[in-house]
């Protein structure tokens, strides 16, 4: 058991536990802060996994941008409270976590098939592997344009979630 | 060295709570919280490949689907801010007017 | 018009034989024989009864006596020896015949029938039977039927009728034949049926469309055989006879105008050179077809099979065993359609058949066998039911029967012209015959049994004088027509041979004789029954009454025409190639059987010789009919009468209820035909169509369908998350074959 297993299983348990707690929160208010918490522990294990803009990134844009959005619609439509609705079984919920156990299952099955071991890289590489550089070498010259056409979405993402939220237009 | 086939698992498992989450959860706020759970399993799926092939391609689609879950976060909280307004209720079960 | 002119240059009887009229515009004026009667069945029917009573009978006899003119035109026209007309099967024009093509009526692929009509001697004959009869009738209806209230429905079926028996007549094709064969079969449906609200009636009209039909599918079968026969012909035959150029011309003639008209196939038997003459590569009548749907068969079976079948349809529409059943049945009906359909044209169409396909007929001597001894046969077993019969219309059909039975024979065995004929003459002494009936029903208050009339000779002097004339025309009392036209058959049947079978033609012949001498018995004791002796006392009326002009006028004529109708048969003209000198119907109709006589030589089918001298066989039929005659009068003058507690034993009792119900055929055929077809009808009513088509499979798919809606209509439930669940499992799916496919 080195420190990286260590760390994995850590941060493994800890995302996992988090994202539980947010299916089975009751109110919306717990569920969003257990996303919180999941993605921070998720952020760790991008940089487990070396990948360490997006891990900045997910901290940054997921935890720390989209989060608060949630948040603040939780709060503006006062849905703080926890749901007082009865459980109730229903068909479909059967259906669903049946498909869900066989495709956890099939996922497992293919993934138990991949070779394990991480590639080998030279040293150079090592250095930049996973850096903000590296990223942004790639996305300006090879992924130009979808970087241009996502900004292109991020425009019209703005304009819709204005013309959509407005009472009167 | 942690083998790869243990990220992936995880991710699997993120994966199908999320699914699990988003068929049986009432609340659509939640629902859409186990959206965004979905959608970072495929991220560390992505970044877990990209470990084991040593190349950083895999970075590049993380990044793009961050910057799509934003957009698409945005309108999905307008419309759920519009559908709020109209109906006075988020719960999926009382917004079903296709039923037949 | 240019009768001066002719005098000047010829004799008065060649200035006669010329027409006034040229033959092109007559073939150009054909239709309008069919057209005539067809316009006034459409006013009469439609207009009856605003035009009047007196109006109705005027357009329709008119209709019908405009037609008998245009038929005398075209009649002179054909006698004409100027008349010549070209033919597209040959090369040479044909001679007393006018003929037109009116046009394409369907043409499928290389079949083809055209609307086309022929006048020659025989169907000249016809029409005028035809029209004159059809006339005379007419007028009778007019006071027959002068109390009736449909009388437009009435004279609008009459019309009809004319129009479809002269469409048969001058058709110059089978299919067009076959238009007015149905068309009088629908017209004798409608009138014996014609006063259908007593149920009896209608049923009998039924049962006559019934049977026809029966005869009708034989009909048809059998043109279909004949239209196969000559394409197969016509792929296989070839220039190996020697035929080159007329084979030529009759393949053009085939393309043009189609497989089926008589002057096609007359052409194309003509084409067939005889089996004996063994020719090789010839296509003779007992080469194999080699393909299509005949392919196995020889030529000679296919034609066998024709005849046969075309044989069921004359036995339908002409009563002849074993499809007879329906005519008795048919007196239900006006007397004066009885005597126009079943006694002068309709049941005669059969003979008229033959006689039109008698170049057929005569390559294939087992048909020939079967349709003398059917007609042999039904002549002495209607003859014998006859006997019984006390209804006075029902002794006169089945009279018809037997006499029909007799003109088959002559067909039969290739006697046409004694047969048309015996057509003709019967037409006449039928038709006063029923007429007379017809006018001692109205004088008698509508009594049909015999039994119960007598002593009207005093009390109706005409019908008893012309009654009187036409029994002794049927039964064969020299000097009147019937005793020539019914010996020149049996004559005839007596001297032909048939090859193959030389027992057909002197059982025929005594058969005949036979029959003979029973209708002289039943017609003379129908005759002294009803006109001689003293009134009945279960008579309905004190006295009879003798009819008006209308009625008398037309038995005067009828019985006129019985009497002059013997120069037909009288033995007057020598023929230009020598031998016993002709009737002069014999030489008219020759024109029209020198084609079958050929081809009987050529084929050695049959052989006509007379064995006994003429005036022997004459001797012999007056004797069979003076003995007939003599023996139901001494009956039914003295011997019965003197006896009126005459103890009748059991046996002849049983017998001659046996014998008055038709020696009980009609239950036979009840028994055996209509009740299974009944039960069948039933099953498949009630099991077939109600429960298996009705209710399993076309309630069954609506159910399906709508137990299936309803139960799909379960998963639109509008809820998302449903349909999450839904997606789930389809991505379960696919990313489990895709596994699987990754790993195999």
């Amino acid at each position: 058991m080195n420190g990286e297993l260590l760390l994995f299983w850590v941060f493994g348990l800890a995302t996992l536990i988090g994202a539980l707690f947010v299916v089975a929160a009751r109110s919306p208010m717990s569920s969003a802060m257990s996303l919180v918490a999941t993605f921070f522990f998720l952020a760790g294990i991008y940089v487990l996994l070396w990948a360490h803009a997006i891990a900045v990134l997910q901290v940054l844009v997921y935890a720390g941008a989209i989060m608060v959005l949630f948040l603040f619609v939780i709060m503006l439509l006062s849905l703080a409270e926890a749901e007082v609705s009865a459980p109730v079984l229903r068909f479909s919920w059967l259906v669903g976590g049946a498909s869900t156990l066989g495709l956890l299952a099939v996922l497992g099955l293919a993934i138990s098939r991949l070779p394990a071991q991480p590639a080998a890289l030279g040293p150079a590489q090592q250095a930049s592997f996973g850096s903000l550089g590296t990223l942004g070498q790639i996305v300006y010259t090879t992924y130009l344009l979808p970087f241009e056409a996502v900004s292109l979405l991020l425009l019209v993402a703005i304009l819709g979630a204005v013309v959509v939220a407005k009472a009167r237009i | 060295m942690v083998p790869i086939n243990n990220y992936l698992f995880l991710a699997a498992l993120l994966f199908c709570v999320g699914m699990f989450g988003v068929m049986v959860r009432r609340n659509a706020l939640v629902v859409f919280m186990c959206v965004e759970l979905m959608l970072n399993a495929a991220n560390l799926t992505f970044l877990a490949f990209a470990r084991q092939r040593g190349d950083s391609v895999g970075h590049v689609s993380a990044f793009f689907v961050i910057a799509v879950a934003a957009a698409e976060a945005a309108i999905g909280l307008a419309i759920m801010i519009a559908v709020f307004r109209s109906r006075g209720t988020l719960n999926i079960e009382e917004i079903k007017t296709m039923k037949h | 018009m240019l009768l001066s002119e002719c005098l000047q240059h010829a004799s008065l009887i060649d200035c006669l034989r010329q027409s006034p009229v040229d033959s092109e515009s007559i073939a150009q004026m054909l239709w309008a024989i069919i057209a005539l009667p067809l316009a006034g069945a459409f006013v009469s029917g439609v207009f009856g009864r605003m035009l009047g009573r007196a109006n109705t009978n005027l357009i329709a006899c008119a209709a019908v006596a405009g037609s008998f003119v245009l038929s005398l035109l075209a009649f002179w026209a054909v006698n004409d020896p100027r008349t010549a007309l070209l033919s597209s099967f040959s090369q040479d024009p044909v001679r007393y015949a006018v003929a037109h093509d009116f046009g394409t009526w369907f043409a499928a692929g290389t079949f083809r029938v055209h609307f086309g009509l022929m006048v020659d001697h025989l169907s000249g004959v016809m029409i005028l039977v035809v029209t004159g009869v059809g006339f005379l009738i007419h007028v009778y209806s007019t006071s027959y039927m002068g109390h009736d209230e449909g009388y437009g429905r009435y004279f609008a079926y009459l019309n009809l009728f004319i129009a479809m028996m002269l469409t048969l007549v001058l058709a110059d094709s089978l299919p067009l034949l076959f238009v007015g064969w149905e068309g009088v079969g629908l017209c004798s449906y409608l009138l014996i049926g014609f006063w259908y609200e007593d149920a009896a009636k209608a049923w009998a009209g039924r049962k006559a469309f019934v049977v026809n039909r029966i005869g009708d599918f034989g009909f048809l079968i059998g043109m279909f055989l004949l239209a196969l026969w000559v394409a197969a012909f016509q792929a296989q035959t070839n220039n190996a006879g020697g035929q080159g150029r007329a084979l030529e011309q009759w393949r053009i003639g085939i393309s043009q105008q189609g497989p089926l008209t008589f002057r096609g196939l007359e052409e194309a038997v003509r084409r067939i050179p005889p089996a004996a003459a063994q020719l090789r590569d010839a296509v003779s009548l007992d080469t194999s077809v080699v393909s299509g749907p005949l392919k196995g068969t020889t030529f000679g079976q296919v034609l066998l099979a024709v005849l046969l079948l075309f044989m069921l349809g004359a036995a339908g529409k002409s009563a002849q065993l074993p499809l007879y059943v329906w005519l008795p049945d048919a007196m239900a009906g006006p007397t004066p359609v009885s005597a126009l359909i079943h006694a002068a044209t309709m049941v005669t169409a059969g003979v008229y058949l033959f006689s039109r396909v008698g170049f057929l007929l005569v390559l294939e001597p087992t048909a020939m066998a079967v349709v003398a001894l059917i007609g042999a046969a039904t002549a002495l077993y209607s003859a014998v039911i006859a006997f019984g019969q006390d209804d006075i219309k029902k002794v006169l059909a089945y009279s018809t029967i037997s006499q029909l039975g007799f003109m088959f024979m002559g067909v039969g065995l290739a006697v046409f012209w004694a047969a048309i004929l015996h057509l003709v003459t019967h037409a006449f002494f039928k038709a006063c015959l029923f007429l007379g009936a017809g006018s001692v029903m109205h004088g008698n208050a509508e009594e049909t049994n015999i039994k119960r009339l007598g002593g009207l000779r005093r009390q109706m002097p005409w019908t008893w004088a012309t009654f009187a004339i036409a029994t002794l025309a049927i039964t064969g009392i020299v000097p009147l027509s019937g005793f020539f036209s019914k010996d020149a058959i049996l004559h005839g049947v007596h001297g032909t041979d048939l090859q193959g079978y030389p027992w057909v033609s002197n059982t025929a012949w005594l058969i005949g004789l036979c029959a003979a001498f029973c209708t002289a018995f039943y017609m003379v004791r129908l005759y002294v029954l009803v006109f001689e002796g003293d009134r009945s006392p279960e008579a309905r009326t004190a006295k009879a009454h003798e009819s008006d002009w209308p009625m008398r006028l037309p038995m005067v004529v009828l019985a006129a025409l019985s009497v002059l109708g013997v120069v037909y048969g009288i033995p007057l003209i020598a023929p230009a190639s020598g031998g016993p000198a002709q009737t002069v119907m014999e030489n008219y109709l020759s024109t029209v059987s020198a084609v079958p006589q050929q081809l009987a030589r050529i084929h050695h089918t049959l052989r006509q010789g007379h064995e006994s001298s003429l005036l022997v066989a004459w001797a012999q039929a007056w004797a069979i009919a003076l003995a007939g005659g003599g023996l139901a009068g001494f009956l039914y003058l003295r011997y019965f009468p003197s006896r009126p507690k005459l103890q009748v034993p059991a046996f002849a009792r049983a017998l001659e209820r046996w014998v008055r119900h038709g020696f009980y055929v009609d239950q036979l055929y009840y028994f055996a035909i209509v009740k299974p077809t009944e039960f069948l009808s039933y099953v498949l009513y009630k099991v077939v169509d109600s429960f298996i088509i009705d209710t399993l499979i076309v309630r069954g798919v609506a159910w399906i369908t709508a137990r299936s809606g309803a139960a799909l209509r379960y998963l639109q439930t509008g809820n998302a998350q449903s349909y999450a669940a839904v997606m789930a499992l389809a991505l379960l799916c696919a990313a489990g074959y895709a596994v699987i496919q990754v790993l195999k």
